[in-house]
């Protein structure tokens, strides 16, 4: 049996009483995270919320003083970044972390081969089987990924030259070809214009949609208006501490939430936000930024 | 004991002075200078000259070495060089100026001659006086030292922290791209670092001389120590690095005080120092958790949009070589390389048999950096290993010498594999340095043993039966040289070359997809020792004896010179760096006047230079450049064919 496969109602990834301190800078308190199988959750909050550190810390980059991460309900708090990754952890990154020396389809191809063809990390140098065509299951796997992320075009470019947009595809691509549980997704869409968004949002619900496995997507965004479209689920951070979670709606409405977002004084003063008048650049729970639009750099 | 510290003081004081010119130039223009050794040695040979041959008194003497040669020197390889190398990848900038160190040494014989000089003047007037202090006598020349250090940490100090200068060149520190856009000229700072940066080398030379000779090989010794304390000093803390220079001065005279000038265990202690100081400090920064990159703390955001990762990529796929023409160029080449037995007689044979030999060495070197991606500077202490291992098991154990050869390269495995895993959390600088220290280790604690050494003559060692001539031992060695070739090609293509190739360009990257970034990086390092090793065991074959010098780290220097500039990732670039090596020699030294013996190490030097302009070596420029041509033919013949064809199209800047 696959080790990857759980009951259903085991979430897909968890994170209990997690604290991360950075010296005398408590960048996680106690913080606890769930995401359940086939599912699109969203981690907001603030600059300097603690998202990049929780996403540390579930990856495996970043060891908690204390708490503990699952996977499909196994403990992997003590494991390696590779070890979680073999037992269906994927993450993109802030910035891409691309092999600038690879092509499109060799990030796939060895995504893929780390996934089902492990073995031939060693088994290559001696049975020479690299200096001949690839397996009928790896072409066709990695054909029909890079047709779903309308990657096919590029497959032979390298990644060195890509743009921004196209780069995280390739990144989500990567990601997917080791036919993950939960893929974390770290700010996939900034940076990118609105087509690319567009493009890149409409992916990541074909991805889950098109997962037969449950595949779920963990992912942490400044465009509070694309995740509060794309999540069925929402956990908010502001400076280290889980402050609210539960659906779109009900993230809409949490007044902490607004609060975190646009300051104590102009939610208090109202009873509501006052999107107008304050200081801060920080978009409010409606993807509205105080001033104006979501901006696409 | 007062007596060996005052005098462990001054050889600190000299370390501490190179130390601070290293510092400054990696702060400022972000290039650590593997050439300043050779500068120094330059610049106190032109002092010698001046004051010494010429009569010169000692101080326009100095004046005009230290203040106008060595200023003048760092401007114009600033302009030649230096100003090329900024956003260069990290091997470039290394490379650059090894080759740079490379060729000073030999271009300073030409110019001056090769006498030995066992006793040069220092800035004291002659005789020298002596001073007594606290019972100990202190010479003028000590004292002029102390007061160089002294005024060194002081005015530049207050250079740094109370000065327009200090505010820009701190300015450049923290963001090259910011500074610009604030409207100082990063150029005239880096300028002025290099002019001050070599004047240094100079002061730090003249100053040296009289206490370690006028010898290159100490110049470039007394560097490892200057660079065990820029490693103490993080690349970038002035006083950390004089304090630590300082230090490992009067560690080293207090070892010959504890155990006396002559002992056998103060000569095996003394070069182990900088090792000793390096590890040190890089344990002790693993420990507290800071970090051991040079890249976590160079420039701001912007610099880091603008600076490169690392190489160029040059395209490939499934971990294919920057081959932009394919397999069957490479191929031909090799086929034609092979041809050459055939055509040459005697003495020309041997040499190929020694320049494929060591080609097969180099490959190390295209696996480690080539395809590893890490820099380092010991190869030629594995090849050592090899050579000597196989040597002692052939003549002392009677094994035979093709399995003799094969469990040298075995024998230098472990040792990569621990080189690997001691410097997997390292920056390509911090390797490059503990690789070189560890080279140089060897070279004096180990390879110095009378059972290796065998008096200066080395151990013999006889060919197999069946190649005891020059040509049958050159295609014996190009068997090899194919084999390991085609293994290196398989690596390429594999899964793990793919692996390897992610682990290269991201740790993290590689982490979050399963791909143990350990594993592979031991993997290519045991099989470019293994390679290296076996490269040294046929190498010691092809000139009938082990001896260590032929391995020396420095001579590593040269032969990585060599190899980058022809291009460190293509197999045929190694082969043909091995025969370059020898033919080149050979013919110096058969047509040449031996006024100019010294040409092939300038060439070497040269050409290591030209690798700021064609990062990817010049065979994968020439390369590009056929392709090119060969693509303007094509087109021009299908717009004859076809009228209405459009120009060829250009993609990242290579035709498609």
């Amino acid at each position: 049996m696959d080790e990857r496969q759980a009951p259903a109602t085991v979430p897909a990834l968890s994170a209990s009483n997690v604290t991360v301190r950075f010296g005398g800078l408590v960048a996680l308190a106690d913080v606890a995270i769930e995401v359940p199988p086939g599912t699109i959750v969203g981690l907001v909050g603030p600059n300097g919320a603690g998202k990049s550190t929780l996403f540390g810390v579930l990856s495996g980059l970043l060891r908690p003083a204390s708490g503990r991460v699952f996977i499909s309900g196994r403990d992997v708090t003590g494991s390696s970044p590779q070890s979680r990754a073999r037992l269906g952890l994927a993450r993109t990154f802030q910035q891409p972390e691309l092999f600038m020396g690879l092509t499109v389809r060799d990030h796939l191809v060895l995504g893929h081969r780390v996934r089902y063809e492990h073995r031939r990390l060693w088994s290559d140098l001696v049975d020479f089987r690299a200096l001949f065509p690839p397996t009928a299951l790896e072409t066709e796997q990695v054909e029909a990924l890079l047709e779903l992320l309308g990657l096919t075009e590029i497959a032979d470019t390298p990644a060195a030259i890509l743009p921004l947009g196209l780069a995280r595809l390739v990144e989500v691509g990567r990601a997917m070809a080791t036919r993950p549980s939960v893929v974390l997704l770290d700010e996939p869409l900034s940076g990118l214009d609105i087509r690319a968004t567009e493009r890149l949002t409409a992916v990541f619900e074909r991805v889950v949609s098109n997962s037969s496995d449950g595949l779920s997507l963990l992912m942490v965004e400044h465009d509070v208006a694309s995740v509060l479209a794309l999540s069925s689920k929402i956990f908010v951070l502001d400076f280290g501490h889980l402050i609210a979670q539960g659906t779109p709606s009900e993230i809409r409405a949490d007044t902490a939430v607004r609060a975190a977002y646009l300051g104590d004084e102009d939610v208090t003063a109202e009873g509501t936000a006052a999107p107008a008048h304050t200081t801060t650049d920080r978009p409010t729970p409606d993807g509205v930024s105080p001033s104006g639009p979501p901006r696409h750099e | 004991m007062l007596q060996y510290v005052i005098a462990g003081l001054v050889l600190g004081g000299i370390y501490a002075i190179a130390a601070s010119g290293l510092v400054v130039t990696y702060r400022s223009a972000g290039i650590l200078n593997f050439a300043f050794g050779t500068l120094a040695y330059a610049i106190a040979r032109f002092y010698y000259y001046l004051n010494t041959q010429e009569h010169w008194s000692i101080v326009p003497a100095a004046v005009l070495s230290i203040l106008v040669l060595g200023p003048a020197l760092g401007v114009g390889l600033y302009f030649a060089l230096f100003r090329r190398l900024r956003l260069a990848r990290p091997l470039t900038k290394i490379v650059a100026t090894v080759g740079i160190s490379v060729a000073i040494p030999p271009a300073t014989t030409l110019i001056f001659g090769n006498q030995t000089i066992l006793s040069a003047p220092g800035l004291a007037p002659q005789p020298v006086r002596v001073f007594n202090f606290m019972g100990v006598a202190v010479t003028m020349d000590q004292i002029i030292v102390y007061c160089c250090v002294v005024a060194i940490v002081v005015v530049g100090a207050l250079v740094l922290h109370y000065t327009d200068v200090g505010l820009r060149v701190r300015a450049m520190v923290d963001s090259p791209a910011m500074t610009s856009l604030s409207a100082t000229n990063p150029e005239s700072v880096s300028l002025g670092v290099w002019a001050v940066s070599t004047g240094l080398a100079g002061l730090t030379g003249v100053l040296a001389a009289p206490i370690i000779g006028l010898d290159p090989g100490d110049f470039t010794l007394l560097m490892v120590s200057a660079f065990a304390a820029v490693v103490a000093a993080r690349l970038r803390s002035l006083p950390v690095a004089v304090v630590v220079g300082l230090f490992m001065g009067i560690a080293r005279n207090l070892v010959q005080y504890i155990f006396s000038n002559s002992s056998t265990i103060s000569a095996d202690i003394i070069p182990a120092i900088p090792f000793i100081v390096t590890a040190i400090f890089l344990i002790y920064f693993m420990i507290r958790g800071t970090g051991v990159d040079e890249s976590e703390r160079v420039g701001g955001a912007l610099d880091r949009a603008i600076l490169p990762q690392g190489d160029v990529p040059t395209g490939g796929s499934l971990g294919r070589p920057a081959s932009p023409l394919g397999w069957k160029p490479p191929f031909l080449a090799f086929a034609l390389l092979c041809l050459l037995p055939l055509f040459l007689k005697g003495f020309w044979v041997g040499l190929i048999g020694q320049g494929i030999c060591l080609g097969i060495v180099f490959l190390s070197f295209t696996l480690v950096t080539g395809e590893g991606g890490m820099i380092w500077l010991c190869q030629a202490t594995f090849a050592g290993i090899g050579g000597i291992a196989a040597a002692q098991l052939a003549s002392m154990h009677g094994w035979p010498v093709l399995a003799s050869v094969v469990v040298g390269g075995l024998i230098a495995l472990p040792f990569g594999v621990l080189i690997g895993v001691l410097t997997i959390r390292l920056g390509n600088l911090y390797v490059a340095l503990v690789t070189l220290t560890f080279g140089l280790l060897f070279d004096n604690l180990v390879f110095t043993q009378q059972t290796f050494a065998n008096s200066g003559i080395g151990v013999n060692v006889t060919l197999p039966s069946f190649a005891t001539s020059p040509r049958a031992f050159a295609y014996l060695a190009l068997g090899v040289f194919a084999i390991l070739s085609l293994l290196i090609v398989n690596l390429r293509r594999s899964t793990a070359g793919l692996a390897l190739n992610a682990v290269r360009w991201s740790a993290a990257g590689s982490k979050t997809m399963g791909i143990s970034v350990l594993q592979m990086k031991v993997l290519v390092a045991a099989l470019a020792a293994f390679v290296a090793g076996i490269g040294g065991a046929m190498y010691a074959l092809s000139l009938g004896t082990a001896l260590p010098s032929n391995y020396s780290t420095l001579g590593g220097l040269v032969w990585l010179a060599v190899l980058v500039t022809l291009g460190i990732r293509s197999n045929v670039a190694a082969l043909i760096a091995g025969l370059s090596t020898t033919l080149l020699a050979g013919i110096a030294l058969v047509y040449l006047p031996s006024a100019f013996a010294q040409v092939t190490p300038i060439l070497f030097g040269l050409g290591a230079i030209q690798v700021a302009k064609f990062p990817n070596g010049i065979m994968t420029e020439n390369a590009r450049q056929v392709l090119w041509a060969w693509g303007k033919v094509r087109s021009v013949s299908r717009s004859k064919r076809s009228p209405d064809a459009g120009p060829p199209v250009v993609v990242g800047g290579e035709l498609s």
